[in-house]
């Protein structure tokens, strides 16, 4: 256990969690969660629903609180002051699972918005680095439409844009294929597989089985508010050390 | 068989169904019963109100050669109205018609609909965020004022205002300073300083739209260099900087116009300021004078002799120069008079008269004057002349831009913005009771964003108030304006509650105006279309508004 400690603490680790505790009310859905995230480095987060792996990934940006423990991001270390907060926020961007995009401004709008405002860009710059990203994830000829005229899969895209123009040095996913119909899952999906490949430090909770065993570097099981297992794929698919992770594994796979 | 069913949708058999029970048969009768209903209704009311005018005819559409006529139904407006006003925001006198009364009514209702408007939005926009305060006491403070404000009616709360809050206060001698700032709260109302623009703010207007042009121009070609160089320069900073440069020589510029002058007699002989010195100690006749102050304490003088001999000045009512040739005087020591004057011609025959030496006045004013006094001079035969012929002009030179501080004089305030007890206590019931209706339509409109909107914000890095003015508030917009319009008329609306406070509005105005004449169907027709126009062109408004709004989306 000591060992793990000092391994979490090292120079490399863009994320250190440690004994992370959050509570809704009476509610306790972080149970002393300790990870740490390196450099460069894919994580999977799964576990049945109502497990906290939203509530986990959430605390990192501090979208939502957490009330013990600790949590460094890029060395910051997470606490009330607003500077961090920001600080943070900066560099590490998000993709949700309902997009989140913002209805009243259109699609280069929503892009540029937070580059122009919180990275205090010129308008030029920030409108060339979207085009960038827009035409990365396959859609430049959107730019002058409004969220509420695009595809679902087309909208996620868009957030992920939006995400990256921020140049964010991690970036955290929760189910961000859940609300789309299954012939535009596969189009973030190779969005995502891409962006993995480039480097960046990824943290996402999905179910796509498929993305997790071929794209991950490792996977993390959460059940009740606690890690459960972290394991490489193949070994968490084929050769689970946990009862619990057994038994999700049955229950996904052979539904 | 199946072949055989013909294309389109099957036939409902209608034939079968009694006509009483047919929706579409229902549906026309329920029309044709509703117009009947509405055409009896209407022609009762026609019928009543032209019996009414006919019968009242006789009294109220007078002609000046006696007889009546339709025509003549607003002849009566012309006569003298012959009641004092206590708010004018333009000159007026009981010897001016109805018509100008009333349209000092329709300013002032205009006065405190606009300022009330602005500032319930102020208000209830931010008591409708502190609703959603994650501080407990923020929230619970906004709540207990809006419960409080909604539920009780206005009329009360005016009435509590005026009589128990305003009217509590001291008396004039007495008022409140707060914090030793320059501004006075009394039973008189509240006292603000204000600025007074003088003549030559024009030239520094021009001034500031060069700074902004030349602003925008050095910011534009500074992006483009950095660009090019690749290197940041404060081009923030600079802009700021040529900005204050220009409207720096603009004011040195704007300042050495002449804004207003002093008309005096040619018996003055006035060629420069202490001239006037020299008049008072010519009149109080103790040759080695040259100090009042010191000459009173020994006794030399009296104080009597000393108000016998000041110098009678006479103001334009809110001339901007009368602060500053005042205070010239009271610099000087040299003892004077004021008499404030509401109109210029008043003035010109107060001069003419010999009441007053000196007339203050913007410099365009003044120079009228002088044109129209040597006329009048021109054409009185010589021994009628009173202080001996042509008058001569004192200018002075002053900032384009002054403040102007309320002070004490007698029993009045002079200089500053005045707001009375009666117009405070309408343009604060007004604003507190509207901003409790907007504040709740605010928070409504809030929370109809959803949640994901402020967790994005957030998570890329907005900043809170960013994210309000970015994100939320202009998505609320859309679901805020429609019921927000139906709060600023029902404001506009209210304002005719000014009744109750004696505030002089439109409504009140024309109170007064029916009760002297006996006019009332005229003047009621002219408060509908007054307070019609005013619903018409705030719906307009905010209907212009929300359009542009709307096709933001798709
Ligand atoms: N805002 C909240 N208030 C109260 N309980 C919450 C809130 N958000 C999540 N929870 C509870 O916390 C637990 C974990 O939720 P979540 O992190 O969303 O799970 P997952 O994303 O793994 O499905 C669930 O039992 C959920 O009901
Ligand atoms: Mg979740």
């Amino acid at each position: 256990m000591a060992e793990a400690k000092t391994l979490k603490t090292t120079g490399d680790n863009v994320i250190v969690c440690n004994e992370v505790q959050k509570w809704y009310g009476n509610y306790h859905a972080l149970r002393g969660v300790s990870m740490s995230v390196r450099s460069g480095e894919v994580i999977v987060i799964l576990g049945p629903s109502g497990s906290g792996k939203s509530t986990f990934i959430r605390t990192l940006n501090r979208l939502e609180e957490h009330q013990g423990g600790d949590i460094i991001v890029d060395g910051i270390t997470l606490s009330h002051d607003v500077r961090n907060i920001a600080e943070i926020r900066r560099e590490v961007g998000m993709v949700f699972q309902q997009f989140n995009l913002f209805p009243h401004l259109t699609v280069l709008e929503n892009i540029t918005l937070a580059p122009i405002h919180v990275r205090k860009w010129s308008r030029e710059r920030a409108e060339e680095v979207a085009m960038k990203w827009l035409t990365r994830v396959g859609i430049p000829e959107q730019a002058d439409k409004y969220p509420g005229q695009l595809s679902g899969g087309q909208q996620q895209r868009v957030a992920i844009a939006r995400t990256l123009t921020m140049e964010p040095k991690i970036l955290l996913f929760d189910e961000p294929t859940s609300a789309l119909d299954p012939e535009m899952i596969k189009e973030v999906l190779d969005v995502m597989r891409d962006l993995a490949n480039s480097g960046y430090t990824i943290l996402a909770v999905t179910h796509e089985m498929g993305f997790a065993r071929t794209v991950a570097d490792r996977i993390i099981f959460m059940d009740a508010g606690q890690i459960v297992e972290e394991n490489t794929p193949d070994n968490f698919f084929h050769n689970p050390k946990e009862e619990r992770t057994k038994k999700f594994l049955n229950q996904i796979l052979n539904h | 068989m199946a072949g055989e069913i013909p294309p389109g949708p099957p036939s409902m058999g209608q034939e079968s169904i009694p006509f009483w029970r047919d929706g579409r048969v229902l549906g026309v009768l329920a029309q044709i019963a509703f117009v009947i209903g509405f055409i009896i209704v209407a022609g009762w009311f026609v019928s009543n109100i032209l019996n009414n005018i006919s019968s009242l005819g006789s009294s109220q559409f007078i002609c000046q050669d006696g007889g009546f006529s339709y025509r003549c139904a607003f002849d009566f407006m012309e006569a003298d109205a012959q009641f004092d006003i206590s708010e004018t925001p333009i000159d007026y006198d009981p010897s001016d018609s109805y018509w100008r009364a009333l349209g000092v009514g329709a300013l002032n209702t205009v006065k405190v609909t606009v300022l009330g408007i602005i500032f319930a939005t102020i208000l209830g926009t931010l008591v409708g965020i502190a609703r959603l305060s994650p501080n407990w006491l923020v929230s619970r403070i906004a709540l207990w004022y809006v419960d409080l404000l909604r539920n009780t009616p206005l009329v009360l709360q005016l009435i509590f205002l005026y009589f128990s809050v305003l009217l509590g206060l001291p008396q004039i001698d007495s008022a409140i300073q707060p914090l030793g700032l320059p501004m006075f709260i009394s039973q008189r109302g509240v006292n603000l300083p204000s600025f007074e623009f003088m003549p030559s703010f024009a030239i520094l207007m021009a001034f500031i739209i060069l700074g902004i042009i030349q602003a925008q121009v050095l910011w534009v070609i500074l992006g483009r260099q950095e660009e090019l160089t690749g290197k940041e320069s404060n081009r923030l900073t600079w802009a700021i900087i040529s900005f204050i440069v220009v409207i720096g020589i603009g004011w040195i510029v704007s300042s050495n116009e002449t804004n207003q002058a002093v008309l005096t007699p040619a018996s003055m002989r006035i060629r420069e300021f202490d001239d006037f010195e020299q008049i008072v100690l010519n009149r109080l006749d103790v040759n080695q004078l040259n100090d009042i102050a010191s000459d009173l304490e020994e006794g030399l003088i009296t104080q009597d002799q000393v108000d016998e001999a000041a110098l009678k000045i006479c103001v334009l009512r809110d001339a901007p120069s009368e602060t500053n040739f005042t205070s010239q005087l009271r610099r000087a020591d040299i003892p004077y008079e004021v008499k404030r004057t509401t109109r210029q011609d008043q003035s010109t025959s107060s001069f003419i008269e010999g009441d007053c030496e000196a007339y203050v006045g913007p410099t365009a004013v003044i120079a009228a004057e002088r044109d129209a006094m040597d006329n009048i001079i021109a054409a009185t035969p010589e021994d009628d002349v009173v202080n001996g012929g042509a008058a001569t002009m004192l200018q002075l030179t002053e900032n384009p831009i002054r403040l102007s501080i309320p002070r004490i004089e007698g029993f009045n305030f002079v200089g500053g913005w005045k707001m009375t007890a009666e117009f405070t206590a309408i343009l604060l019931g007004l604003i507190l009771n509207t901003a409790a209706s907007i504040a709740e339509i605010v928070r409504a409109g809030i929370q109809s964003v959803s949640k994901g909107q402020t967790e994005a914000a957030r998570a890329l890095g907005l900043s809170e108030s960013q994210r309000l003015r970015l994100v939320i508030l202009p998505q609320a917009l859309k679901v805020i304006i429609p019921p927000q319009t139906s709060q600023y008329l029902n404001l506009a609306k209210n304002s005719s509650l000014a009744l109750a406070v004696a505030y002089p509005d439109f409504w009140n105005l024309g109170n007064t105006t029916i009760n002297q004449s006996g006019r009332s169907i005229q003047i009621i027709l002219l408060v509908m279309v007054f307070y019609l126009s005013i619903s018409l062109s705030v719906s307009g408004v905010l209907n212009w508004y929300n359009r542009r709004n709307q096709l933001q989306e798709r």
